[in-house]
């Protein structure tokens, strides 16, 4: 399976009459953006109204409670279009021509569901700790019809609907602008690939989703995770939407579609294959909260490690707590078929970084890549404008009472900021 | 919590979801329960099953309190 995939650079994002992507800028038509996402009956049951507002690296300014980030897509030639089975229909994507608008995102925002949804800071010392800071964000402030609290689900999922939905709008916009750079990735069949690179080893990367469920969930071609079991996807599957995010979790180590869509994992294995190894395929698992689940599903990827033959894997985990007891699960079963591992997740050590950092451990996990500890303590300095509400600091994950102080400064562990600790290494947190 | 009480002698039963960590973590007596957000009880039972489901556990839970064990023990049901 081979895509290509047309990065569109953009360098601005306007308000303006009629929407188009033109010389590098995204103009944007509030109101047929708005329109667009009515259309959507969903949202119009439970979203009593939308404002938009743009958000620039460096500006004073703060996005909370932040729900999800997207980049906007568009399918240009081959089958299935961006998100199938949620936005687009349900139909193998992966292959074929996909455009990129590069360097921008779409953020929702607003008075969100639940309590784990966090903080982008566009300058400061908060910016540094998330990878979103550094993009031109269009930022989609959701207002909650009546009811909404009894209905969260619902609403969630309405919020969800939203976001796809506008970088969907907005992806459109560059279908028919040449993109100023092309970037191929091609997976080959099982056979072709031994035979091409007999010498090199298999490696695979087992990407595990968080579907613990009440707000913590990540969907497969519009199929909930929690329901799913372990199976294999083309890498470049995930570059145009296959997987979404529907997870509140706590901030830093959620993984946003924003990082599913350019995962990082996914791009270091394509920019080493053929090289130092072959890059067979990715292996999509879960993390529910029944143990028969997370034993059912570790001992589904150990299977088809196996099956397919592999030399080694690199884990992936989203969350923590319980989800690590699926780390471990899978890395020691997957060790066990004589498949090398290295995992990648970040730590809950305490503020002063010496308790345990993981749930659950095992001697055979001895290859790991931190993403950081999430209960690092952070004061985030008052900024000019907030996007968003300053309503659920003291609440979110990683806040406490007291978190946002009379000067209007934030004082939290980061675990707050959206991307700070991520799990499939997006960020720039490590530790030797 | 369960290693400290232990240490003052009185024996513990943990009852937990997830079986593993309560392994790694060195629990002595170990009763797998229904969920993790709902450890002892399913709230999609009708109030009398969930009831009955409620009472197996404890019972089984105060079973293995009564059993002599020479290591790390789950007792499965």
């Amino acid at each position: 399976m081979k895509l290509e995939l047309g990065y569109i650079p953009i360098a601005d994002i306007q308000f303006a009459k009629v929407s188009k992507v033109e010389d590098g800028t995204l103009y944007v038509d509030q109101e047929a953006l708005k329109a667009f996402l009515y259309q959507d009956d969903d949202v119009r049951q439970w979203v009593k109204d939308f404002t938009f507002d743009i958000a620039k690296p460096g500006e004073s300014v703060r996005i909370t409670p932040v729900k999800d980030v997207i980049e906007p897509r568009v399918k240009v030639e081959g089958p299935g279009g961006q998100f199938p089975g949620v936005i687009a229909k349900v139909d193998t994507v992966g292959s074929g021509k996909t455009h990129v608008l590069r360097g921008m995102a779409v953020v929702t925002a607003g008075k969100i569901v639940g309590f784990q949804e966090g903080i982008i800071d566009m300058t400061g010392p908060g910016a540094a700790y998330t990878p979103f800071s550094k993009l031109l964000n269009l930022v989609v402030v959701a207002e909650p019809a009546e009811g909404y609290q009894d209905n969260k689900h619902a609403y969630e999922h309405a919020v969800r609907m939203a976001g796809l939905r506008a970088a969907t709008f907005l992806g459109e916009l560059g279908r028919n602008v040449e993109p100023a750079e092309v970037q191929v990735f091609e997976t080959l069949g099982i056979r072709e690939g031994i035979a091409r690179y007999p010498d090199l080893p298999r490696v695979a990367y087992v990407h595990m989703l968080q579907s613990q469920g009440l707000l913590h969930d990540t969907y497969v071609y519009g199929v909930d995770a929690k329901r799913t079991l372990t199976t294999i996807l083309y890498p470049t599957e995930t570059m145009d939407g296959a997987i979404i995010s529907g997870n509140c979790v706590s901030a830093c180590d959620k993984n946003t579609t924003y990082h599913h869509q350019n995962n990082p994992v996914v791009a270091e294995l394509f920019a080493e294959h053929g090289k130092t190894l072959n890059y067979v395929c990715n292996i999509i698992t879960n993390e529910n909260v029944y143990l028969a689940d997370k034993q059912r599903s570790s001992d589904w990827t150990a299977k088809l490690c196996r099956l397919l033959d592999l030399d080694g894997v690199i884990v992936s985990q989203e969350g923590f707590g319980n989800p690590d007891t699926d780390l471990i699960m899978n890395t020691k079963k997957i060790e066990l078929q004589g498949v090398k591992t290295t995992i990648i997740t970040d730590e809950y050590a305490g503020q002063n970084g010496r308790s345990q950092s993981l749930a659950d451990a095992d001697p055979l996990a001895d290859a790991v890549v931190t993403g950081g500890n999430a209960n690092e303590v952070i004061v985030l300095p008052k900024l000019d404008k907030v996007i968003g509400t300053l309503d659920f600091v003291d609440v979110i994950a990683g806040g406490h009472a007291g978190s946002l102080r009379e000067d209007g400064s934030i004082e939290a562990e980061i675990q707050v900021i959206t991307g700070a600790t991520n799990e499939m290494g997006f960020n720039r947190l490590s530790a030797r | 919590m369960v290693k400290e009480i232990e240490r003052v002698g009185i024996p513990v039963v943990h009852m937990c979801t997830v079986t593993p960590i309560s392994l790694t973590v060195g629990a002595n007596r170990i009763l797998p329960t229904v969920a993790i957000p709902h450890p002892l009880g399913n709230p999609a039972l009708p109030a009398e099953e969930e009831y009955a489901l409620r009472k197996k556990l404890v019972q089984a839970a105060l079973r293995a309190l009564c059993t002599e064990v020479e290591d790390q023990t789950v007792f499965e049901n």
